[in-house]
């Protein structure tokens, strides 16, 4: 899961509210007027296409040569807030997941070609990994010369230190798949190590194993053949076993990667400088071009936007990191060629969807009435228009493979503007003309604008709606409660690496329903439930993916459990020094690993 | 005097208790959980009761709040290191010390308030009182005019403005930014040039318009105009007799604006993308971070407090009518 970070969102709220004036002044349909070049359903079929796992030659270093790449010279970055965690079992949330590439490194890894295609590799394992058992059982060998920022060399103990680390009580907010897959589900998997390794214990050898210095071998009751995708998170990056400080580690980590941390005043900057035992020859991901890198947060949208676009002095150097171009300045952004050019555009892997509660609304009919109803194109353009986004026909985004290019069976895309009419029939069909709607929605702007669009178009179909707003720090603490009150609601939901195996299951798994999962709509079919089961287990990538297609549009089609809304995409600007942006399918955000300055 | 300041001092103590309480009260009555903000994916019950207990939520309130009150006098300990006194607890969303944190941040604050302070008090004062020399003319029509219009503004208005004119547009200035006085003099005053400029349009319209007001009404007063019956020149009755007695409502609103000021600029920060105490506060509330909001509510508190303090003593020495005891 990647929900939208609630506390980025926030801290966006809050820069919206000082910037009011100006996208008061230059709000509206920022694109409208400006030759559309965002991405298109063309260029998604880079980032759908399936996944593949490199062997150990794909897994060598040196990364692929970057064209007119030099070295030398300091990039600056503007962010808004502060990385959430700098210690890798904290990390989810895709700011800290940017930074991890520059300062952590893990088992696997994704390396990206020029078109977007993404392959998992070895970063510091000789390659993706070798299945046996079908696929229960994984072994990992640990290449020669990898060593943390001190010297001190990396082995199959470090590995297995941070494991066995997360299942301590201080490790909360990274992801939990390799210990739940590993040790039991829920929160139960902490059962198994409750101290983590703090205190002498380990997970017994039939779970994980490192019988040398170089092996690891990780054991599992059912196969998990994303295994490789999944230690390629930045949360399951190394986190060697003689440089743990548990919980102050989340201050000051120890780096593998081509970068390690010089300083940091936490809310205000962070520098990074070399990491001189880092071995290009190692890592078949990244580049160290640059000398270091200068951070610098509490730059909201808005100042980011307009220092970049003027292009004046460290500017020049400048990148956003996790930020975007602010929806008022699309359009002269864009609309000039030049600052267009220093633009990096693409699809983000984050799906809106309008949930509709199933324990509340059980005709499917209704449902259907609210779908047709919905004018996804103007919900969608408060959060920023063709830049922002672009209207979905189902609930997965063009960046998982398996996403089927044209699927719509609502007319959502041919029709963005929404059906009224059909609407109504089926509301009347339904016998429900009148029916009243409690529509949930957090309490920040551009969700108060989209609440507006949501209700009339509603209304005009005979719903009656009554509006709730909630605060956006616990919006989504609220729409995941079972007993939450509320008929319909959005929700936001990206991937945790290119696989439906990490949207479906956590958002339409009815057996996973209880308080605080994701599974908002309630859904709770036995077909659908079987099937994510059976279809788990499939070692097969493109069998797999071949079924989650059709469980896609079961669902969709079948119970229509929520409305797709949107799907996203994502627009920065860079300083024009910096040589080698381009856009990350991986990370959704410019891709860091490769980045120079021009002089 | 000193029994002024023990009275005065032991009435702010007793309002900081209640301020902390009543923050601590209100943090536990809004229907906000922390331990969600740190629960990473499927937030089970199961998952934030494991956060609550690392950061102790789990305890009574009263115990936490006790906990929180002694540690200011005796100092504390935490997983992440001992917290020395006067300890402000350690922060949810970054594990640091707060009491170190708000240190961290204390000299953006200082600098942007007490260096935009100099200005408009300045410039607010003289504008003032020149206006009120020559009321009615052009002159004070074009004083008063100009702090009607800048007065009714606000930062977040004209900060963007001022920054796409001076520093995106045309270059002439580089974006604000703070360095240490004692580390870069002139980078300290370059980077806070356009936040003082900005805070000193607005404030020193107001401190002109009040300025001229309170110094029309002295101008009145019986005793001045005894003085200049007397024989006493013009520019001697201005300042000595006239002038004083209108620094008593500017002193008063001086007070109130420093406090504010120091508590945290909160606006100015945003603006311009500065990281004190403001900002600090904004972080705060946002992140559902208890012992960060306690400590942001008691510093701006004590500032308020203690400028209120200086305020009235400064009474005695503006109006000789005062009497401190």
């Amino acid at each position: 899961m990647r929900l939208l970070s609630t506390r980025r969102a926030r801290t966006a709220v809050v820069a919206i509210a000082v910037g009011s004036l100006a996208l008061t002044a230059c709000g509206g349909d920022s694109d409208s007027q400006t030759k559309d070049d965002s991405k298109t359903q063309d260029d998604a079929k880079e980032q759908s296409e399936a996944v593949a796992y490199g062997d150990a030659e794909a897994s060598k270093g040196p990364a692929a040569p970057v064209e007119g790449s030099r070295e030398g010279g300091t990039i600056r970055v503007y962010q808004q807030t502060d990385f959430s965690h700098l210690d890798p079992g904290q990390i989810y949330v895709s700011d800290a997941g940017l930074l991890s590439v520059l300062i952590h490194r893990g088992l696997t890894t994704f390396v990206e070609d020029d078109e977007g295609g993404l392959t998992v590799v070895g970063d510091i394992a000789t390659d993706s990994g070798t299945p046996s058992e079908g696929g229960k059982v994984w072994t990992f060998t640990l290449k020669d010369g990898i060593k943390d920022e001190d010297g001190d060399p990396i082995d199959s103990g470090d590995v297995r230190h941070t494991v066995e680390r997360l299942y301590a009580k201080h490790i909360t907010d990274g992801p939990t798949y390799l210990q739940q897959w590993l040790s039991g589900e829920g929160t139960k998997y902490r059962e198994a190590l409750p101290e983590g390794p703090y205190n002498g214990d380990h997970l017994p050898d039939d779970v994980l194993e490192t019988p040398d210095d170089k092996t690891v071998v990780f054991k599992f009751d059912t196969p998990r053949p994303d295994l490789p995708q999944a230690l390629a998170m930045a949360g399951y990056s190394i986190v060697p076993e003689e440089k743990d400080t548990k919980e102050k580690y989340d201050q000051k980590p120890t780096a593998i990667g081509p970068y390690k941390i010089d300083e940091v005043n936490s809310g205000k900057n962070m520098k990074l400088v070399r990491n001189d035992e880092w071995s290009a020859e190692t890592d078949p991901k990244r580049h160290a071009f640059v000398d270091g890198w200068d951070i610098t947060f509490n730059h909201d949208r808005v100042d980011q936007s307009k220092r970049l676009a003027a292009d004046r002095g460290d500017a020049k150097n400048g990148i956003q990191f996790s930020g975007a171009v602010d929806t008022s300045q699309i359009k002269s952004i864009v609309s000039n060629e030049e600052t267009n050019a220093r633009t990096i555009k693409g699809y983000a892997p984050y799906v809106w969807q309008l949930n509709m509660n199933m324990d509340r609304i059980k005709d499917k009919k209704i449902r259907d009435a609210i779908t047709y109803a919905l004018p996804n194109a103007d919900i969608l353009r408060p959060d920023g228009g063709s830049y922002g986004g672009e209207p979905a026909g189902g609930l997965l985004a063009p960046t998982v493979p398996g996403y089927e290019k044209g699927y719509d069976p609502y007319g959502k895309i041919e029709n963005p503007q929404g059906d009224i009419e059909k609407a109504k029939e089926l509301l009347k069909e339904a016998g429900a003309e009148g029916q009243s709607l409690v529509y949930g929605y957090a309490n920040v702007p551009h969700r108060q604008e989209q609440a507006i669009i949501i209700e009339k178009a509603l209304e005009k179909a005979g719903f009656e709606v009554e509006k709730k707003e909630i605060d956006q720090a616990t919006y989504y603490e609220r729409v995941g409660k079972v007993d939450n009150g509320l008929d319909i609601y959005m929700t936001g939901w990206g991937q945790d690496w290119p696989s439906i195996s990490t949207v479906i299951p956590p958002l339409y798994d009815g057996d996973q329903l209880a308080d605080g999962s994701a599974v908002y709509s309630h859904i709770n079919d036995d077909k659908v439930n079987s099937e994510i089961d059976r279809i788990l287990k499939i070692t097969d990538p493109e069998e797999a993916t071949t079924e989650w297609q059709k469980l896609h549009r079961y669902i969709v089609e079948e119970i229509n459990p929520a409305a797709p809304l949107y799907f996203t995409k994502q627009l920065q600007i860079h300083g024009s020094n910096v040589g080698g942006a381009r856009y990350s399918s991986e990370k959704s955000y410019i891709d860091v690993s490769r980045l120079f300055l021009k002089s | 005097m000193l029994r002024f300041l023990i009275r005065r001092l032991s009435s702010a103590f007793v309002i900081l208790i209640l301020i902390s309480a009543f923050t601590f009260l209100i943090f536990f009555a809004a229907p906000r959980d922390p331990a969600v903000l740190a629960c990473g994916k499927n937030c089970t019950e199961a998952a934030k009761d494991i956060i609550r207990d690392n950061l102790g939520l789990n305890d009574p309130i009263a115990q936490q709040y006790w906990e929180f009150m002694r540690g200011i006098v005796m100092g504390r300990d935490f997983s992440v290191g001992r917290c020395d006194a006067p300890c402000l607890g350690v922060s949810f969303n970054t594990d640091l010390m707060v009491w170190d944190t708000i240190v961290d941040r204390l000299p953006l604050t200082l600098s942007l308030s007490l260096g935009g302070l100099v200005i408009f008090l300045t410039l607010g004062l003289g504008a003032g009182l020149m206006a009120a020399a020559k009321k009615g003319t052009v002159t004070d029509k074009t004083l008063s005019s100009m702090s009607l219009v800048f007065s009714s503004m606000q930062i977040y208005f004209l900060g963007p403005i001022v920054l796409g004119a001076l520093v995106f547009s045309s270059g002439i200035m580089e974006s604000p930014r703070y360095v240490p006085i004692t580390e870069d003099p002139l980078g300290w005053f370059t980077g806070l040039l356009i936040p003082w400029f900005v805070m000193a349009l607005i404030f020193t319209a107001q401190y002109t318009r009040m300025s001229r007001s309170s110094m029309i009404e002295q101008l009145q007063e019986e005793h001045v105009r005894t003085a200049r019956a007397k024989g006493m020149s013009r520019p001697y009755v201005f300042f000595r007799y006239a002038w004083r007695g209108s620094l008593i409502p500017i002193v008063t609103i001086l007070g109130m604006d420093l406090g504010a000021l120091l508590g945290g600029a909160i606006v100015t920060e945003m603006t311009f993308s500065l990281a004190g105490i403001g900002r600090l506060a904004v972080d705060a509330v946002t992140n559902i971070d208890l012992p960060l909001t306690m400590g942001v509510m008691l510093i701006g508190a004590t500032f308020i407090l203690m400028c209120n303090v200086v305020v009235d003593a400064a009474y005695a020495y503006i109006d000789p009518r005062v009497r401190l005891g």
